[in-house]
């Protein structure tokens, strides 16, 4: 629940989970319904929402909690239909593809993006801070994206 | 007792003369995570052409594509699932899916799960089986690609679903199967006739767990995409003289099955069952079951 919460302040989203519904199997974090939370044993496999897990101290988020985020405030970028194709094939984001801005523009930062439809497609790291940056630089560096279920896969 | 003269000559005897089909392409679309938004433009405009199939509601040919529909945006934000056309007739047979349990006793690679989470709309429970690990993480990320949030899966046999000392509302039984000749090229080289008959019995035993499971007032459908009578009709008959539970009639795409195997004949419910021999589709069988009175 603490590395959740920690990762939800990274990417400045303002969010609350009940704890009680949070169940960590093998340091896969997932956010069970109440009739779930009566039925499912120990020993499940996959349960409710998948949230992420952490492995060498680091947690890594899944998409179903990165979507949760994007629903509500936190550090996003909109970028345009090139930039979000290119994204969600493991590229970095450049100053021109971002179409808005929410949230912390600062050096550092993590970042949501999403497309022109407002639907997440990973996170990123502010690379350079996006208000100084020119048109033909890298700003996102990509962390994590959909096209990880395809890697995944392989 | 194989090869593909055996076999062909034995679909000849059930009435369907063999064809060579090769079946179209499929998607179906999770209504749940597409509200409000028009899937058939988006991917329209992305070069993906798709034909709604006349008797799903919520499925679609690809008729063209200029890449592969399994690598769009909209596809891993789990906006549709790729799953041919008979595949998704099952899970529409259940009534009222809405808040109910729901075991799906052979889930894996987990495209009927994703279906009737999203037929449920996201309530109730689903508890999903299988017994491959490798094909669970498959399961796991279907899921969490399509954001499914009422299903718990678990590493467990069917044969041993009472361990979970829970009943069910609504159980699909996907059995695992022989298959058929119009997903894998090679089938006729691969299967012989001992082969289905293990797999018969398999079903069965999976079949006498459900049915255990079951409550009173449940539905079980039962689904193959084995063309072999062993694996179908004639264990439905056993199903109905053994276990207890009867035959429902279903409004839905196929043939009525099959009365009569090879001079045996069978249940006559067993023409509520649904056979579909392969051509647009690949081959099926379908059957809808409840618990019948005089074993309540």
């Amino acid at each position: 629940m603490k590395a959740i919460m920690k990762f939800a302040v990274q990417v400045g989203a303002k969010f609350s989970l009940n704890a009680d519904l949070i169940v960590n199997r093998a340091g896969r974090y997932f956010l069970l319904n109440k009739d779930l939370m009566k039925v499912s044993r120990k020993n499940f496999y996959y349960a409710g929402t998948y949230l992420g897990k952490v492995k060498n101290r680091k947690f890594f988020p899944s998409f179903n909690l990165l979507a949760m985020f994007a629903e509500g405030e936190a550090n996003k970028i909109v970028v345009e239909k090139r930039a979000a194709w290119l994204f969600i094939c493991g590229r970095e984001i450049f100053r021109k593809g971002i179409l808005e801005v929410h949230g912390s523009r600062r050096k550092g930062d993590h970042v949501l993006v999403l497309n022109e439809f407002r639907e997440c497609l990973g996170f990123g790291r502010i690379f350079r801070g996006l208000d100084g940056a020119a048109m033909d630089e890298v700003v996102v560096k990509n962390v994590s994206d959909i096209g990880d279920f395809l890697r995944r896969e392989i | 007792m194989s090869g593909k003269k055996f076999f062909t000559e034995r679909y000849e005897r059930l009435g369907w003369k063999f064809e060579d089909v090769k079946p179209r392409q499929a998607i179906r679309l999770n209504v749940t995570n597409i509200k409000g938004k028009s899937l058939e433009k988006r991917l329209e405009s992305i070069g993906v052409q798709i034909e709604k199939v006349p008797f799903l509601e919520t499925g679609y040919w690809v008729c063209d594509s200029k890449f592969s529909v399994g690598a769009t945006a909209e596809y891993l934000l789990g906006f549709y699932s790729i799953q041919e056309s008979a595949a998704q007739l099952p899970a529409t047979l259940f009534t009222d899916l809405k808040g109910k349990t729901v075991l799906d006793a052979c889930a894996a690679p987990g495209g009927k799960t994703v279906q009737l989470a999203d037929l449920m709309g996201n309530s109730g429970m689903i508890v999903a089986l299988d017994i491959k690990k490798r094909r669970l993480a498959a399961l796991a990320n279907h899921l969490e690609r399509c954001h499914i949030g009422n299903t718990v899966v678990y590493e467990l046999d069917a044969r041993q679903v009472s361990r979970l000392k829970t009943k069910f509302d609504r159980i699909l039984v996907d059995a695992p199967c022989s298959g058929n000749f119009s997903t894998d090229r090679h089938w006729f080289n691969r299967r012989t006739l001992k082969d289905v008959k293990q797999n018969a019995k398999l079903q069965r035993a999976i079949l006498t767990e459900a049915a255990a499971c079951l409550c009173d007032e449940g539905e079980l459908v039962y689904s193959t995409c084995s063309l072999e009578p062993e694996e179908n009709e004639l264990n439905m008959d056993w199903a109905v003289k053994h276990l207890g539970l009867q035959i429902e009639e279903v409004d839905c795409y196929g043939e009525n099955g099959l009365t009569k195997v090879f001079g045996s004949r069978l249940d006559s419910s067993m023409e509520r069952s649904k056979r579909i021999w392969p051509g647009e589709t690949q081959g099926f069988f379908i059957c809808k079951l409840t618990k019948t009175e005089g074993k309540r």
